[in-house]
């Protein structure tokens, strides 16, 4: 059989291929690059620690970094997020922007949906005023718990925590919480939950006008059904911020920025 | 008054009597007066001003019609009457009225000439009024006196007075005016439309009314015939637009695409005709003629199937390697014979060949060199630099996109232009990162140029093989191998350009610069697959010249030994006649060389297709349809939808123009072939395009590109015609096929032409004109020529730019003088506000040293002034 593949496609017809091999390569080097470093690395790790990745990376902000200073927890995020392992956090780069947007915003309410280890939720804590209550939710118990360290260790309240799947937790978000009005959601959770999560939220009655909706990775890894809702549904402004993908120079990636108009 | 009313009233009615009497004679007449001198027409035209003023100037006319010479001294008597005396005006219009039998015969043709002015409508108008300024002012205020009398004593007529003649023809004038500036006006496209159609309805409504009578009628015919007449016009130049092949499809690709991907389908059309013309000429003067007069097929050895092959010639696996019977037909240079004169036209078959060959080429010539010049006119010359952000913004937009996607990705890449315009200017000033900059392209023309090498190196060693393997015998290697080569040039030709556009990423050209480098790096590509093709080629030609060597020994062996073997000793018994297929023959080089072009044309065309379907289509169909069930957005992430590639795509289209001029002596149905594969893609493509592919990301005008292609296409058609000559020239045709057998060269045909078919002194003239002695001089003029136009054109381009130039600073001095003028009037105006106001405090004060510290102050700001002008015209 392979002498019979080796006559049948001769070296000269394989050789040809070689520039499209190349092309692929060069093109898609950032692509490779992250997959070595999500997956590979990650699979590495996992096998040779024994523990998770988000526990790793705990370990490492806790002995690297001054308790007590959100500044310094972010850098050393930063740090080994791109220096060690990945993890898909929202990055320095893209951080600034969602700064600036609450900056401009000083919203009271925060709901930021899908915190991960943290980094998000101490990097918007950061950027409020006084007064204003963040609500935080994960939907791994695990990743809860170290996220809940990290808020701790970063020197906020550490009861602005809600284990519990977003499409379970937005309808119960009045009644539970005796929440009125959101001024400000951040998603960067699961990509297919964006759109679902965003007509809930509709739906919940929330939204008020001039609240500010921030999604995050909507070009990569993409949520076009979200985008496709944004674009269609005529309740919002909105406009995407360009930037690359955290911790990656090549990847293109975007900030969705909605501002909630209501029904006109 | 009262009295003077009635008398008027009746006059009305008895003028507008006679009116109808005169109408019909007014056609024989109005010819009578176009003939008079201008004098009196210009009389009549102010008579008829006044007269559409009302019935004041009526009056004045009839009497000035009394008699002809006399009227003008009659008027001003009349002008005078008036502002002296009224009623010693009126008893001598009274007068006048009585004799209007009299008048009306004196005065019958010039009134026939007004009516028919009057019918002509506006621009006898016009006139009118223009005459109507030069009247003397004399005459102005003795009209109007006349005027305001009328007026006291109008009276509506039953019928339309001349008064509401006017007023409608005003109107009517006033809505063509309306119609013709009705694109211009701020209105909403709904107004517009309805105001146009009202306008035209009302214009021809009441436009046939101003005529009257026959003269009425046949204003309306006339007017029929104008409206008719300018409808056929416009339907004409609809057609011609419906008629230019493919318009509405380009219009729609360029409205999407923007003007880039537009000029690539463009620049196919313009292709698409140069092939039309080149298959007309090889389908009509070599191919039809040789099918229908020459000797049919089975009739000689050159036009039948060997013996050996006839098994399956008829195979399509044969047939689709253009063997077989599409071997053997008009298909191929071989078939044809070298029969001079052919059918009953005596059609000179292999002088028709030689010419038609040597015509395709020359008219390409000619077209492309055309065209480019014709291109070269449009971008004067100047320098592009000097007003960059100027042009940037003024000039930056495709006002062709009709797309609301493209024209968001064209706003995106203006944006990014500016921001990369300013970085520039940022850059140029500091330029520390030049030197990265220029490593890094002199990098990656290196990584290029071992691109090229490396497969060029693969071609030629592929080439090589294949070589092995024909003298090994073809039957013994399997498809792969025997197509090695044509696979290896497509596949390389296909991917190496997209290699070339990842490594172009390093060099950070501007994407209209780096469509250029790109577009010479692939040029350079394929130049050095179809030279190193070509050079194969060559090898085997010397290949099958020395097997015809051989051959031809044998073939006298051959024909001994049937003389020998079936006829004894009587020679004078009729000759055998074997059958043409079992006649041995030579190879034929020439049809080898055909059959090679042609198959690499049709493998070119079968890998253009399958990539643009599998590359295009399938890859759109996936993620179109795979985006509701993946885990990242395919659309906006990784295999996307693709581009339009233009620089590839153009490419593909000049070299295989390239090749089909190449082939197309040998294989006279290249140019067909070609016509359909144009046909073909541009359908094709032309829907890929629409269905399949994205707009680019930064769109951008294809202004000078044209010429480029051009450019390209005339250095290819040269590179193609110098081994086609080659072999023409060195190379002598084979003996036994095609219409050139029998000869030492192909172009002796000419030579034997002359000799036998022109006059003796036809042929003494062309060897006198083709000695050296005579046409060395000859082309040394005609480089001196040559030499001499470039120069002077060189020298215009020169003049058109100091032209350029000394506008510039004409501009600049203009703008400094008026900035100066207004400088000084602003100082005049400050220094007379000043003296003003001190005006009174001196009067009231009587201060000296006040004043003279004002002078001071002046001429203080006046010396600040005038060296802040000095100053900023430094600056300049």
């Amino acid at each position: 059989m392979s002498c019979c593949i080796s006559t049948m496609v001769s070296g000269a017809i394989a050789l040809a291929f070689l520039p499209l091999v190349l092309t692929f390569i060069i093109r898609y080097r950032y692509y490779f690059v992250l997959f070595y470093r999500a997956v590979l690395v990650r699979m590495w790790y996992d096998c040779t620690t024994g523990l998770s990745r988000e526990e790793r990376a705990f370990q490492y902000v806790l002995t690297h970094a001054i308790p007590g200073d959100p500044e310094s927890i972010l850098e050393t995020f930063d740090l080994w997020c791109s220096k060690v392992e990945f993890i898909s956090n929202i990055g320095p780069k893209k951080g600034k922007i969602m700064d600036r947007i609450l900056s401009e915003h000083c919203p009271l309410t925060v709901l930021e949906l899908g915190s991960h280890c943290g980094y998000s939720t101490v990097r918007i804590a950061r950027a409020l005023p006084l007064g204003a209550r963040l609500y935080s939710v994960e939907m791994d118990a695990i990743n809860a718990a170290i996220a809940e360290k990290i808020i701790r260790l970063a020197g906020f309240d550490d009861d602005t925590l809600i284990v519990s799947p977003s499409d379970e937790v937005i309808p119960r978000l009045r009644a539970d919480y005796g929440l009125e009005r959101l001024d400000f959601v951040f998603m960067d959770h699961w990509k297919k939950c964006y759109r679902p999560d965003l007509q809930a939220l509709e739906g919940s009655g929330l939204l008020g006008k001039g609240s500010v909706v921030l999604a995050d990775n909507v070009l990569f890894p993409g949520a076009p059904n979200f985008l496709r809702h944004v674009r269609k549904s005529g309740l919002y402004e909105w406009k995407i911020h360009r930037a690359t993908l955290e911790y990656s120079k090549g990847i293109r990636d975007g900030m969705a920025e909605l501002v909630y108009q209501g029904i006109k | 008054r009262a009295k003077e009313k009635e008398r008027k009233k009746e006059r009305d009615r008895k003028r507008r009597r006679n009116v109808a009497r005169r109408a019909s004679s007014a056609r024989k007449e109005g010819k009578e007066l176009e003939d008079r001198p201008g004098r009196e027409e210009r009389r009549g035209r102010k008579k008829r001003d006044k007269e559409g003023k009302g019935k004041g100037g009526e009056d004045e006319r009839q009497e000035e019609v009394k008699n002809d010479t006399v009227a003008k001294t009659l008027k001003n008597f009349s002008n005078e009457n008036t502002r002296k005396l009224e009623q010693k005006e009126i008893e001598v219009v009274g007068e006048e009225d009585g004799d209007t039998e009299e008048k009306r015969k004196n005065g019958r043709s010039e009134k026939g000439g007004k009516r028919e002015d009057n019918g002509r409508g506006e621009t006898v108008e016009k006139k009118q009024k223009k005459k109507r300024v030069e009247t003397s002012a004399e005459h102005e205020s003795s009209e109007e006196e006349e005027d305001e009398e009328e007026k006291v004593g109008e009276e509506k007529p039953e019928v339309l007075s001349p008064e509401e003649l006017e007023k409608l023809k005003e109107e009517v004038d006033e809505r063509k005016k309306l119609i013709s500036t009705l694109r211009g006006k701020p209105w909403p496209m709904r107004k517009k439309l309805l105001t146009l159609r009202e306008s035209h309805e009302f214009v021809e409504k009441y436009e046939g009314a101003l005529g009257k009578g026959k003269s009425r009628k046949l204003y309306a015919y006339k007017v029929m015939m104008l409206k008719k007449w300018m409808k056929f016009q416009r339907d004409f130049e609809n057609f011609k637009t419906a008629c230019v092949p493919w318009e509405m499809k380009i219009k729609e690709i360029e409205s999407h695409f923007g003007s880039s991907v537009a000029s690539y389908f463009i620049f196919l059309r313009w292709m698409y005709g140069i092939n039309m013309i080149l298959f007309g000429l090889t389908f009509g003067l070599v191919m039809v003629p040789e099918a229908l007069m020459g000797r049919p097929y089975g009739s000689m050895p050159r036009k039948t199937v060997p013996r050996a092959d006839e098994a399956n010639a008829m195979d399509f696996a044969v047939l689709w390697d253009f063997g077989g019977y599409a071997q053997y037909s008009v298909l191929f240079y071989g078939y044809y014979n070298s029969q001079r004169a052919i059918g009953w036209l005596k059609f000179r078959m292999p002088l028709s060949y030689f010419l038609v060959g040597v015509g395709t080429v020359a008219y390409s010539y000619m077209v492309v060199i055309r065209t480019m010049a014709r291109n070269a006119n449009e971008d004067g010359g100047g320098d592009n630099n000097s007003f960059n952000f100027s042009w940037k913004m003024f000039t930056s937009w495709d006002y062709l996109i009709g797309n609301p996607e493209t024209a968001d990705n064209k706003f995106a890449s203006i944006t990014t232009s500016f921001k990369e315009a300013i970085l520039e200017e940022q850059e140029s000033r500091k330029d520390d990162n030049i030197h990265l900059t220029r490593f890094l392209r002199v990098l990656a023309n290196f990584l290029v140029l071992c691109c090229l090498a490396g497969s060029g190196y693969l071609i030629y060693f592929v080439v090589r093989r294949s070589q092995k393997f024909a003298l090994e015998g073809l039957e013994s290697h399997s498809w792969w191998e025997r197509n090695e080569v044509n696979m290896v040039m497509s596949l390389l030709g296909m991917f190496c350009p997209m290699l070339f556009d990842v490594i172009s990423a390093l060099e950070n050209y501007h994407p209209r610069i780096a469509l250029q480098w790109q577009l010479g790096r692939i040029f350079a590509l394929f130049l050095g697959n179809l030279y190193t093709f070509i050079i194969a080629l060559m090898d085997e030609i010397n290949l099958k010249r020395e097997e015809e060597e051989v051959l031809k020994l044998n073939m006298t062996i051959w024909e001994a030994s049937l003389y020998n073997g079936t006829l004894g000793v009587n020679s004078t018994a009729p000759p055998i006649t074997v059958h043409p297929a079992d006649i041995p023959r030579g190879p034929c080089w020439e049809t080898m060389v055909g059959q090679e072009f042609v198959r690499l044309i049709v493998s070119d065309t079968m890998t253009t297709y399958i990539t643009l379907l599998i590359g295009d289509f399938l890859r759109a169909v996936l993620v179109r349809f795979l985006n509701y069930c993946w885990c990242w957005d395919l659309e906006a992430g990784f295999p996307s939808y693709s581009e339009f590639d233009v620089s590839g795509n153009v490419l593909g289209l000049i070299f295989n123009q390239g090749m089909i001029w190449m082939g197309a002596f040998y294989a006279p149905c290249l140019p067909a072939l070609n016509v359909l594969r144009l046909h073909v893609s541009m359908y094709l493509q032309c829907w890929a395009v629409m269905c399949c592919n994205v707009p680019q990301e930064r769109v951008f005008k294809a202004s000078g590109s044209n010429n480029f292609y051009m450019a390209m296409l005339l250095v290819i058609l040269f590179l193609s015609t110098l081994p086609a000559i080659y072999t023409i020239v060195t190379i002598p045709p084979s003996f036994d096929c095609g219409p050139f057998s029998g000869k030492s060269r192909m172009f002796d045909v000419i030579q034997e032409t002359l000799e036998s078919d022109f006059p003796a002194w036809f042929g003494k003239v062309f060897s006198y004109a083709s000695n050296p002695g005579l046409v060395l001089p000859f082309l040394l003029l005609m480089v001196l020529a040559i030499y001499y136009l470039q120069s002077t054109s060189k020298s215009y381009k020169q003049a058109n730019l100091e032209l350029k130039k000394k506008l510039q600073t004409q501009n600049e001095e203009n703008k400094k003088k008026t900035k100066m003028a207004a400088l000084k009037a602003a100082m005049d105006l400050e220094e007379a506000q000043k003296a003003w106001s001190e005006a009174p405090r001196q009067q009231r004060n009587n201060n000296a040293s006040q004043q003279s510290y004002t002078g001071e102050k002046n001429t203080v700001t006046g010396h600040l002034v005038s060296s802040f002008v000095f100053v900023w015209y430094l600056k300049i």
